[in-house]
């Protein structure tokens, strides 16, 4: 069984791994988020005594289990690429099936949290922390929800259709999944560790 | 290649471990310990980018802006937390 290979220059400035339009959304995404954790440490030079006290309420541990499972889900994005490239169609499928069962594992965990914060009383509008954590996060929740859909859209398709398959395709997921990776790296640091 | 793919998470699941260790500590008013940890957040940023997502093939421009926006993210917390 063989999947669509093309030749491709990725050197090609019109021709990033995963292709020129997802490029140009992580770059808005990576902009965009950002520019909020710009606003989280502007607001949390203000008001310092507020922010740590708020910062300390958040579950640490949580969201270092939450960044060990993107990273394993990332490598195993990865793998699913090279296989696919290499032809090995049910590594590949294994690999990402894992990639998913991470990205689930992720949700899950997120949301637990969230009912931990919710039953402490911690909402959006308590103070200005609070606000970015639960929209940044939320925002980025979202992502590995859309992320989700197309793994496994990528993986029905891989099931039902390999022949139809371009590697093309996968590498815009991996890349879309990928980026969730990038932007919680710097989500973790700013709103669990910095205050 | 799966052999350094291996590597490199190991290397991002230590580094993630050494930031969670610092978080410990009240960064906030321990100026060098925030710089350390955003610049293990760089380190991972640049290893996820570079290797798994694989820019290191990508044109100089893509390159640069993901360097850019990553560097720039850090530099402004590490100044202004």
């Amino acid at each position: 069984m063989e999947i669509k290979a093309q030749n491709i220059d990725h050197k090609d400035i019109f021709y990033p791994p995963g292709g020129i339009l997802l490029w140009i959304i992580i770059i808005l995404e990576l902009i965009t988020f950002g520019l909020g954790i710009g606003g989280l440490v502007y607001y949390g030079k203000l008001e310092p005594e507020l922010f740590h006290q708020s910062r300390i309420q958040l579950n640490t541990s949580i969201g270092t289990l939450n960044t060990l499972i993107l990273l394993v889900s990332g490598y195993f994005m990865a793998n699913t690429v090279l296989k696919l490239k290499s032809g090995a169609i049910e590594s590949a499928k294994k690999y990402l099936v894992w990639t998913m069962l991470g990205g689930l594992l992720f949700v899950g965990l997120k949301s637990y949290e969230y009912v931990e914060k919710l039953t402490g009383d911690l909402y959006m509008g308590d103070n200005m922390f609070f606000t970015f954590y639960w929209l940044m996060t939320g925002f980025h929740l979202a992502h590995v929800l859309v992320g989700l859909v197309i793994l496994v859209f990528s993986w029905w398709q891989i099931k039902t259709r390999p022949r139809s398959l371009q590697v093309t395709d996968l590498e815009s997921g991996a890349a879309f999944w990928h980026m969730c990776d990038l932007i919680w790296l710097l989500l973790f640091p700013s709103l669990y560790l910095i205050f | 290649m799966e052999k350094k793919n291996l590597l490199i998470l190991f290397i991002l699941i230590g580094m993630t471990q050494v930031s969670a260790f610092l978080g410990v500590f009240n960064l906030g008013v321990v100026n060098y310990l925030t710089w350390l940890v955003m610049g293990l957040a760089a380190v991972k940023f640049f290893l996820v980018a570079f290797v798994f997502m694989e820019l290191r093939k990508a044109h100089f421009f893509w390159k640069f802006a993901t360097v850019l926006i990553g560097l720039l993210v850090v530099v402004v917390v590490g100044f202004w937390a």
